[in-house]
């Protein structure tokens, strides 16, 4: 029965009789698009007929090689609605194509072999965390620009601005599990909300090395000096940057001095944090509206600017923690090597609410760039979350200011792609020899760039000059004949013939 | 002046008179700690005497070193409410601590090398995508479990499914600076959102290798090829494992026979992929759904159950492209050393809307 008969009879087919349209309609993009079809046939074709009409529409002398593909130049209609899409990702993040990729993978592999030569082990989380892990009250900027949402079941996400958090929450789940001191690194890519007017990214990637159950400054300073090793393998010396150096006690001190509860401590942190970034009448502003005195805030400020240990002793005397501590670790950076590396800052106190004791941050000397990294003690951010306590400090790092660093200096390295050999078949017949020749290359640990197509020996030459390639192997018949190939060094531009089996 | 008659001439701090309770009201998760404190002061601390509070308070033997740590033991009061978490990552999703992070490195490891030993460069994309890129209209399961919101500008963005549409957003923005044929590859984290009643993972890790400006089946070779590579480094042979291959080719040249639309193919091609999901007659029903008759949805799932190459060519002839390249690729194959590995299977469509040959 043909299928325009059927489908008479067939009520249920009988929209098969309606025109095109009605199974193209859409709310979306106007279609770029159409070339109308008769949906209703009265016979069914043959697919010998089939096959020559195809023929005939792609015969354009294409390519050679069996299977006469219609490839790009058939012409079928297109199946799907054409949507002009945007070819820029999501505003503020980035792509990496290659040569981007590159230079991350770079990076990245020196953060890598700086945490395993510190001892540290590998973890990560999801990028995508309940909202509730990230709300502090305390007013910090991450707070405002969370990159938070609804998902499709009406739970409270965000995708994470910091990997702190789940490093705790990881944690408090593994339990006694862990044995500490707990040495363990995540990179991770981190995001937020930010008004795209600025131009600024809502992603980054960010390296975390963190320190669990040990109290003593030892631990800072053993994270000071992964960062500094990490300078140093990428070419970065003491007289590029350098690391302020304070801690949250000394503010801690002088609010207490003014009875000032310790849950607005917070709070005043992430005011006193933005000291270089808004009016100091506003910092003021801001502090009398945490219920400071005028009194503590005069006292305040004059302490944080401090730039001298010694200064800071003489205020705050010799017997509080936050002079030992800080005396402790300038101490260490003595007996570790890198005292040129450090300096005491008291106006350092870094945005985050959680911590608690020693703060840093990296910064480049000649004042042009952001904060490298930034890192400190926390030692009381487990049982914000309902857990057990445990002594704790890390830092992050982020991957955009440090190419800026690089750029700015000129240490960016050139990464070229680099293919070990390109193998290619002169005639279309030893194609699978070709093959062959790649596999026996790969499993010897050689990168190889196969020839899949008929392409002229010139055509080879320039692929071969843009992917760095060190040889070229040609596999043809007079060689092959005699059970050999060529091999052409790129470098000197030695050439030979040689057995297969010879091939190293 | 002390901090209290200040405050009382200076009608701007009078809240500093209020108790503690005003500013940790909150309507978030019930408080675990409170240690009450009292704001009002009489008058300013010395650090002297702040310092002996505290070392009376931590005096308890502990550490050794410099710097007297209060450490864990301090008494200090939680600065921050404290608010339960779930310790447990979002559902659907995995965390991975250290060995299950060494796992996966020695897993991502391998699939690098071999994408770097078949001369492949790596990229990555964003993990969101404005939605528009994965909405296609044929059904498919991936756009009905499309992980996405409405971002706080109110764009409608999603966190991938897939790498591909990436791939090719990012093959267009780059436009003829690209030299092809180009060999790429990724591993990047993709995304679902799935009832969780079937215990389900809403993300995974996934590795792509993809040749452009290719035609020749030489391309599928050699992406076939790779995987082998992969599976025989990691110690997987042709007797654990296999490739089944077809060409949607194939059901388009019966579709064209009875004159049905291309632009329903990708509908019809969803519908198939579901053959060992649902039962035949839902397929059945399905198919005619979008238009074709029943003799054509006979003949389509009678090819669909063909397993034999020479039998296709029987019943499609030896001059349509679908059995061309099936046999070119299964040559290729013989050439490149996998044979065992591989088996024509013509119900093998996949479930993504945009293949057009394998």
């Amino acid at each position: 029965m043909s299928p325009l008969s059927s489908s008479l009879l067939n009520p249920r087919l009988s929209f098969s009789l309606k025109p095109l349209f009605l199974f193209s309609q859409s709310s979306f993009a106007p279609r770029k698009f159409q070339i109308p079809r008769q949906f209703v046939s009265a016979k069914r074709k043959t697919f010998s007929a089939l096959a020559s009409e195809q023929s005939s529409a792609t015969d354009n002398g294409g390519r050679s090689g069996g299977g006469g593909r219609s490839g790009a130049l058939s012409p079928s209609p297109v199946v799907e609605e054409v949507q002009r899409i945007d070819v820029n990702p999501p505003k503020g993040t980035r792509d990496f194509p290659p040569e981007d990729m590159r230079l991350r993978t770079w990076l990245f592999n020196h953060f890598r072999e700086v945490s395993r030569l510190f001892g540290f082990e590998e973890v990560d989380y999801p990028v995508l965390e309940s909202e509730v892990l990230f709300i502090r009250k305390a007013g910090e900027e991450i707070r405002d620009q969370l990159y938070c949402f609804e998902d499709r079941g009406n739970r409270r996400v965000a995708l994470r601005p910091e990997l702190t958090p789940s490093l705790a929450r990881l944690v408090i789940q593994k339990g006694k599990s862990l044995s500490l001191p707990l040495k363990w690194f995540a990179i991770g890519q981190c995001w937020r909300y930010e008004r795209m007017t600025r131009g600024r990214r809502r992603e980054h990637y960010q390296w975390n090395m963190d320190i669990l159950g040990l109290p003593e400054v030892t631990a800072e300073a053993e994270l000071i000096s992964s960062i500094v090793a990490f300078f140093k393998r990428i070419g970065i010396t003491e007289s590029d940057v350098g690391f302020k150096v304070s801690s949250r006690k000394v503010l801690q001190e002088v609010l207490r001095c003014y009875s000032v509860p310790e849950n607005l401590f917070g709070k005043v942190c992430i005011i006193i944090d933005k000291i270089e970034k808004i009016p100091i009448d506003e910092i003021k502003r801001e502090l009398n509206a945490t219920g400071l005195s005028e009194e503590a805030i005069e006292e305040l400020l004059q302490v944080l600017s401090i730039k001298s240990l010694t200064k800071l002793e003489e205020i705050l005397g010799g017997a509080g923690e936050a002079v030992a501590e800080l005396k402790e670790l300038f101490s260490l950076a003595e007996k570790f090597g890198y005292s040129e590396w450090i300096q005491f800052d008291a106006s350092v106190v870094r945005g985050l609410a959680y911590y608690t004791g020693i703060v840093f941050e990296g910064f480049d000397r000649q004042g042009k760039l952001r904060a490298i990294c930034g890192g400190g003690r926390y030692d009381r951010l487990l049982s914000t979350f309902g857990g057990d306590d445990v002594p704790a400090c890390g830092f992050g790092f982020g991957d955009a200011v440090i190419v800026e660093l690089l750029k700015e200096k000129g240490l960016l390295p050139e990464l070229n792609l680099e293919v070990d050999n390109i193998v290619c078949a002169l005639d279309y017949d030893l194609q699978g020899v070709a093959a062959e020749v790649a596999t026996k290359l790969r499993e010897k640990g050689q990168s190889v760039d196969l020839v899949l197509e008929s392409k002229p020996l010139k055509w080879v030459f320039k692929r071969a000059a843009r992917t760095n390639v060190q040889r070229l192997v040609l596999v043809g018949n007079t060689e092959w004949q005699k059970g050999m190939v060529g091999v052409k060094i790129l470098s000197s531009g030695e050439q030979y013939e040689i057995k297969l089996d010879e091939l190293e | 002046m002390s901090p209290l008659s200040s405050s009382l001439l200076n009608p701007r701090l009078s809240f500093s008179l209020k108790p503690l309770f005003l500013f940790s009201q909150s309507s978030f998760a019930p408080r675990k700690f409170q240690i009450p404190r009292q704001f009002v002061s009489a008058k300013r601390k010395t650090f002297s005497a702040l310092a002996s509070e505290q070392s009376s308070a931590t005096d308890n033997g502990g550490r050794s070193g410099g710097g007297g740590r209060s450490g864990a033991l301090s008494p200090s009061p939680v600065v921050e409410e404290v608010q339960r978490i779930d310790v447990n990552p979002p559902k659907g999703t995995r965390d991975f601590p250290p060995e299950d992070m060494r796992l996966r490195t020695w897993l991502f490891n391998h699939f690098r090398e071999v994408s770097r030993l078949f001369g492949f460069e790596e990229v990555d994309y964003p993990v969101l995508e404005s939605e528009v890129l994965f909405i296609r209209k044929a059904g498919e399961e991936i756009r009905d479990q499309l992980y996405c919101f409405e971002d706080r500008g109110n764009r409608r963005v999603a966190l991938r499914p897939e790498l591909t549409p990436s791939l090719a957003r990012l093959v267009i923005q780059k436009g003829k600076s690209l030299s092809l044929p180009l060999k790429w590859f990724a591993i990047g984290q993709c995304w679902r959102y799935e009832r969780m009643t079937r215990g389900r993972r809403r993300e995974h890790y996934q590795w792509n290798m993809d040749i452009l400006g290719l035609p020749e089946v030489t391309a599928e070779a050699e992406l076939i090829s790779s995987i082998v590579a992969f599976f025989k480094r990691i110690g997987i042979t042709e007797s654990d494992v296999g490739f089944k291959v077809s060409s949607r080719k194939v059901l388009q040249e019966v579709l064209r026979c009875y004159s049905v639309p291309e632009n329903l193919f990708g509908k019809v091609c969803i519908i198939i992929d579901k053959i060992e999901k649902i039962p035949i007659d839902e397929i059945k029903r399905e198919l005619n759904a979008t238009g074709l008759s029943e003799e054509a949805i006979e003949e389509l799932l009678q090819v669909l159950s063909i397993k034999s190459l020479t039998k296709l060519e029987e019943i499609l002839g030896g001059a349509g492209e679908a059995v061309a390249e099936l046999k070119e690729l299964f040559s290729l194959a013989e050439k490149f050393g996998y044979s065992e590995w591989i088996q024509f299977d013509a119900s093998v469509v996949r479930g993504l809307a945009y293949y057009t040959g394998f």
